[in-house]
């Protein structure tokens, strides 16, 4: 039987058992059982503690809004907390643990907490930890830490794997109970792409746990029928397991769905997936929840809601008691009584809060009509329960059958609130529906099994008949039962002892009295007073009941007390599910340069630029810290020939008759008459006038250019420009498509520069001096024909150039340029020696262009032509940025000898305080030059250019540093250019 | 989000990149006399209607083409997308 | 003369693997130039299209084929199409593409901007759905259309040219982090 509470029936698998552990115990169950079935069948009524006061709590519900079973799944790294019972599917080999306890689950040290519960009152933290402030960090709140949280994480990094996805598909059906197979039926034999996606392994809904017939036959024989059905169909997609957690604009809902958490092991495939789900049409066909009523000691292990203890009896088969009793404001809980009647568990009483005859016939049960339980008891299960009149009645169970609510999350994901319903009391979905929603069944307030079959399907028609699709024209299935009538009854006002509202943050009525006394009525307070679903669970069974007892109070009604906004998620998502695959080196994409598995051969070191990884520098033998790599590196290109990976920098084609005009809009400084064959020097300012970035421009041809931009800017660039050419200057003949990929590109630079490219540089291209001077360009071709193209340009400021190469020819080139430059000493250099160079040459780069810097500051006012129109060319004329007092781009060398700058240190006057007032500029870039073995820097500061040789200081708190340093010319290497020249 | 491209019909809006108002299309005449207040406004000063608002995307991952999307800023409703040249082009924006 | 010889390396040196019912393979043999059409342009350039590739000129998403050098041509703008076709000469294909086209399109060589991975067999559809936004149903992306979008944060040119194959391309650089996307996915819906 698997356990002693097994009845006969139910969908579950009575071949196989499930060996699993609860607590250390060995247990069994069968396939098709939930964690939770299995613990009933087994008679395992103590599963949880609450959150604060650590009452004894057992199974409530049978679905994902269950407030109490929280338990902690498997071990080690895999320990996954806060995991539902009542939808943790039973596999073989489960490990549950029981969490939120001291000492044992029987035995809680923490229920302590329940004695001082007089205490422990809604708003106690805010009243009680105030005084005194000394104790706020140092008492309370490790003390509240302390305790505070549910179960534990496992601390170690999450061993599975996630994935995303992206569906498609005209109609998403949420919810395959009744009105959702109905709909999808319906929808599926249209030939619509249908998703049916349901939270539960078994579809089916409540048609799994009422004993209704539908079409004549019994509910969970013609759901599974339906599935069958749906299944061949080729456009439906059924996806069981599946929990549609928010709608979001534009027809997108997102889903979750758990692929291997029902299997001992994932084998190596994602373990849940987060799908995007594109809809043009969605029906909400999610059910509804049964809420409790509130009465004194309604949360003992043993009471239960209604629907779920049919669902345990019918579904699983298992009886959730000896002696039920059922406690009711409306005519469901009498189908409790009889379902569980019909499977021969003894039902004790049916206690009706209404008046009147009794709803139906239950064998040697107690029947009180308008009658209250007033308090139970038990300590760590139910044994009985008193009524207001006295009586007191043993029994086990108690099924408590409130009416039902709506499950209405979705339809308020976009802002809309729902309204409240008299008929059945209870909310239902507002007019203010997400786009292309539409709702069915329970979800829309429809609450018998017949009634959601004909909405289901008149919603599937409807929606098939706004996509254009032509219904197929079926009937609805039919089902017999009627409606259950509702009762706004909601408190047991003669209740003895605590009447419990949310059950997993351990609200009472008492507590929503007391925030209404100290005036926190609004919903949104009350919640925010009391924690009132404010759980894992969201209140799914709390909230309504807790509304209702606040408008009571107040004296207005339920839909003037409003709810709170219902947000996505439906049910909690692991954060790793929304990370997917983005962790560790999966987080980004990585971008390598040509030559990259060579100077990994050459055992270089990379750094991250952006998502590139560029060799930094190249150690060699005995080097034994990165400066001295650096230092040899800068030493032996300077001194003879060294060659850089450039590749990283953007590149972009730029053709068409208006190329030049373009060119000449785009950079600050003029393009219209740079000369074929020609590179020019381009810096690109924002609208505002500030510079954002800048590089070379070579004209190959009339109309064709190609630019380099920074490696960080690429992108920006690109889209800046295609939106001059688009958005600013839509009739202009100009084209543009990045090669940055396309080509390897390649600094050969260095006094021996020249002797080495001519020994690969094919020999009808004279490369002499004197042919292809200094800011030359042309298309060649190297090593027996191979296109290339070839820049003199240089930011080492040595003689220099870039050679450029098809990609695919990248890494061969590298190894070309080594070997050929062998007779040189050639040196491979990363960008630490890039860096060092280039601000011994004094180029501007990132540091400088930090988006606060004007051409004038960086020396370059006369570059920006005042003769033509150009992106930022009229605010950069404005007063203040042109200021004779302006900061300037400048050197710096420390006085001291030995003494080391740091980049961000600002520039105070030797005697002056370190103060805002003071404050003459900062350091932006800085190197250890072995050139003139010393530190050097680079940075602004005021009028600079008419205080060289002035002494300032470099004060950097961060980095606790205070040097002297001397103001210089930017230009510490080969200032006149001479060297680019050569 | 979806953007309903005129040319390539709806695509998620993770392929594109927001740039902001539309009237940036509107550049300045540099050569007026008032340009630099001119461009000042151009860059700085936006209207921020509750209800429509007419703005500028970018389908980078997709056909490089700059849209200017009519977006309800309330309801987040998608109710005309067209391509920004065309857009520039009937503005009057030429060379 | 120089004695210095350049071989080429392919992004993925030719990487072809089995996953599954989907063969995954890397393109190597194949042309990439973009054409870009001068404004005023258009019927030159369908001209040259028909008269250089035997092609139609393809509404931005489509692709044509062509009845010279192989080649397809892909709508990847309003104003852009990228040929792809087997080229007489690798290291010149954009060399070939404007003497095809004369001087109806400014031509630019992207052939080794691109990884090309080609993904064929019974579900590869359902691999896709792990990293590709786009709907890849018949209905909505039939043979020879093609779109570019972005999965796992790579730009990618997807073109569909057959009932259960797809030509991927994605930049060079990541080509890597891309075969892994593509082969991740394709591992996970692996039986």
């Amino acid at each position: 039987m698997s356990g002693p509470f097994r009845l006969d029936g139910g969908a579950i698998e009575r071949g196989r058992t499930l060996a699993f552990r609860f607590d250390g115990r060995r247990l069994t169950g069968r396939p098709g059982d939930t964690l939770a079935s299995a613990l009933l069948a087994n008679g395992v009524r103590l599963v949880a503690r609450s959150f604060k006061y650590h009452r004894p709590r057992g199974v409530f519900s049978a679905g994902s809004e269950e407030p109490n079973a929280l338990v902690e799944l498997r071990s080690g790294a895999y320990r996954e907390p806060n995991t539902r019972a009542t939808v943790a599917e039973l596999f073989d080999g489960l490990e549950a643990t029981s969490q939120n306890y001291l000492g044992s689950l029987r035995h809680d040290l923490l229920a302590v907490n329940d004695l001082l519960a007089p205490f422990l009152s809604a708003g106690f933290y805010y009243k009680t930890f105030m005084w005194p402030r000394s104790f706020w960090e140092r008492v309370y709140e490790p003390a509240i830490r302390a305790s505070a949280g549910l179960g534990r994480l496992s601390g170690e990094a999450d061993p599975d794997s996630y994935d995303k996805g992206f569906l498609h598909c005209d109609l998403l059906i949420v919810g395959a109970g009744p009105a959702g197979l109905a709909a999808a039926l319906e929808a599926g034999r249209s030939g619509a792409r249908v998703i049916l996606a349901d939270e539960d392994f078994l579809m089916g809904g409540r048609l799994n746990a009422e004993s209704h017939e539908v079409n004549g036959r019994p509910g969970a024989a013609w759901a599974a029928d339906a599935v069958r059905e749906l299944a061949s169909v080729h456009s439906v997609r059924l996806m069981p397991r599946t929990t549609v957690i928010g709608a979001y604009d534009h027809g997108v809902y997102g889903a979750l769905e758990r692929r291997t958490d029902h299997l001992a092991a994932a084998r190596g495939k994602p373990r849940q997936i987060l799908w995007r789900l594109y809809t043009r049409r969605a029906i909400l066909c999610a059910g509804a929840s049964e809420r409790p009523i509130a009465f004194g000691g309604n949360d003992r292990p043993g009471i239960m809601l209604a629907g779920a203890v049919r669902a345990y009896a019918n579904r699983f088969a298992v009886g959730t008691g000896r002696r039920v009793g059922v406690f009711t404001n409306n005519d469901d809980g009498w189908r409790t009584a009889g379902d569980l009647s019909a499977k021969g568990v003894p039902i004790a009483a049916v206690i009706d809060v209404r008046d009147g005859e009794p709803a139906a016939a239950v064998a040697d049960a107690r029947i009180r009509m308008n009658s209250r339980v007033v308090t139970t008891w038990g300590r760590h299960g139910l044994r009985g329960i008193t009524l207001a009149t006295g009586e007191r009645i043993a029994l086990d169970c108690l099924a408590v059958a409130g009416g039902w609510n709506p499950n209405v999350h979705l339809t308020c994901h976009h802002g809309g609130r729902p309204v409240w319903r008299d008929a059945i009391a209870s909310f239902v979905p507002g007019d203010r529906l997400p786009g292309g929603m539409s709702v069915a069944g329970a979800a829309d307030g429809c609450l018998t099994t017949a009634g959601a079959l004909a909405d289901g399907h008149r919603a599937a028609v409807a929606a098939l008949g706004e996509l254009g699709l032509a219904a197929a024209a079926g009937e609805p299935p039919v089902a017999s039962d009627e409606a259950t009538g509702a009762a706004s009854f909601w408190h047991v006002r003669e209740s003895r002892g605590r009447a419990w509202l949310d059950l997993q943050n351990d609200v009472t009525v008492k507590d929503v009295e007391l925030a209404h006394r100290e005036g926190f009525r609004s919903v949104e307070l009350l919640k925010r007073y009391t924690t009132l679903g404010m759980a894992t669970d969201q209140g799914r069974t709390a909230n309504v009941l807790a509304l209702a007892i606040m408008a009571g109070l107040t004296g207005r009604t339920i839909q003037e007390t409003g709810t709170t906004a219902f947000r996505p998620p439906y049910t909690p998502v692991p954060i790793a599910a929304f990370a997917g695959r983005s962790r560790g080196k999966d987080f980004r994409p990585t971008r390598l340069t040509p030559s990259h598995d060579w100077a990994e051969g050459q055992g270089a070191v990379f750094v991250d630029a952006g998502m590139w990884l560029r060799a930094q520098w190249f150690p060699r033998s005995g080097e034994t810290h990165w400066r001295q790599s650096v230092d040899r590196e800068v030493t032996d290109t300077r001194g003879s020939v060294g060659i850089c990976d450039v590749t990283t920098l953007g590149k972009i084609d730029i053709q068409g008759r208006d190329a030049a005009e373009f060119l000449n809009r785009i950079y600050a400084n003029g393009f219209a008459k740079l000369a074929v064959g020609k590179v020019r020097y381009g810096l690109m300012l924002r609208e505002d006038g500030i510079a954002y970035d800048d590089g070379t421009t070579a004209r190959l041809a009339e109309h064709h250019f190609v630019m380099t931009t920074t490696t960080a800017n690429a992108v920006l660039v690109f889209r800046n420009m295609e939106f001059a050419r688009q958005c600013l200057w839509p009739g202009l003949d100009v084209h543009l498509i990045s090669v940055t990929e396309q080509w390897a590109q390649y600094a050969v630079a260095g006094p021996n520069s020249r002797r080495l490219l001519e020994k690969i540089v094919d020999p009808e291209h004279d490369i002499s001096n004197e042919a292809f001077p200094f800011m030359a360009c042309a298309e060649i071709s190297v090593c027996g024909g191979t296109p290339a193209r070839l820049f003199r340009i240089s930011f080492s400021g040595e003689l220099a150039y870039e050679l450029a190469v098809a990609a695919r020819y990248g890494e061969a080139l590298m190894e070309v340029l080594l070997a050929a430059g062998e007779e040189f000493d050639a040196v491979a250099y990363g960008t630490e020696a890039l860096g060092v160079m280039r601000i011994e040459k004094g180029h501007a780069a990132g540091n400088e262009l930090n988006g606060q810097t004007t051409a004038r500051m960086l020396g370059m006012q006369r570059m920006v032509s005042k003769r033509k129109d150009c992106i930022g060319n009229v605010l950069s004329e404005r007063p203040e940025m042109n200021r004779d007092d302006g900061m300037e781009l400048m050197g710096f060398k420390p006085l001291g000898s030995g003494d080391e700058l740091t980049a961000g240190a600002h520039l105070l006057a030797l005697d002056a305080p370190a103060d805002t007032v003071n404050d003459e500029g900062w350091i932006s870039s800085v190197a250890y030059s072995p050139t003139l073995e010393t530190s050097i820097g680079l940075g602004f500061v005021r009028q600079g250019h008419a205080r060289i040789g002035e002494t300032l200081r470099a004060w950097d708190a961060l980095q606790g540093s205070d040097v002297r340093v001397e103001i210089v010319s930017p230009h510490f290497h080969d200032p006149d250019g001479e060297l680019l020249r050569a | 989000m979806i953007i309903d491209h005129p040319l390539l019909g709806p695509r998620d809006a993770a392929e594109f990149v927001y740039l902001g108002d539309a009237c940036l299309i509107d550049r300045p005449d540099p050569g007026d006399e008032n340009a630099a207040r001119l461009f000042h406004d151009y860059l700085h000063i936006r209207d921020n209607p509750a209800g429509e608002h007419r703005e500028l995307w970018f389908h980078e991952h997709g056909d490089r083409s700059w849209l200017v999307v009519t977006r309800n800023t309330l309801t987040h409703e998608i109710v005309r997308v067209e391509l920004a040249r065309d857009v520039a082009l009937a503005r009057g924006r030429d060379r | 003369m120089p004695d210095w010889k350049l071989s080429a390396r392919a992004p993925l040196d030719g990487h072809e693997r089995n996953i599954g019912t989907v063969a995954v393979a890397e393109v190597t043999d194949l042309a990439l130039v973009s054409a870009a059409v001068p404004r005023g342009g258009d019927e030159a350039f369908a001209a040259a299209l028909a008269g250089g590739f035997g092609a139609t000129r393809p509404v931005t998403g489509d692709s044509t084929l062509g009845n010279r050098h192989a080649a397809r041509v892909l709508g990847m703008q309003p104003d852009q199409v990228f040929i792809l076709f087997a080229p007489p000469d690798p290291d010149r294909p954009a060399g070939t593409v404007a003497a095809a086209l004369a001087s109806a399109a400014y031509v630019t060589d992207q052939s080794d901007s691109w990884v090309i991975l080609r993904m064929t067999g019974a579900g590869v559809r359902t691999a896709l759905e792990r990293i590709c936004p786009l709907d890849l149903d018949d209905r909505v992306f039939p043979l020879h259309r093609v779109a570019r979008t972005a999965m796992e944060h790579l730009s990618v040119i997807v073109l569909r040219d057959g009932a259960d194959s797809f030509l991927l391309m994605s930049p060079r650089s990541s080509a890597r982090s891309f075969r892994h996307a593509v082969e991740l996915s394709l591992e996970h819906v692996s039986e």
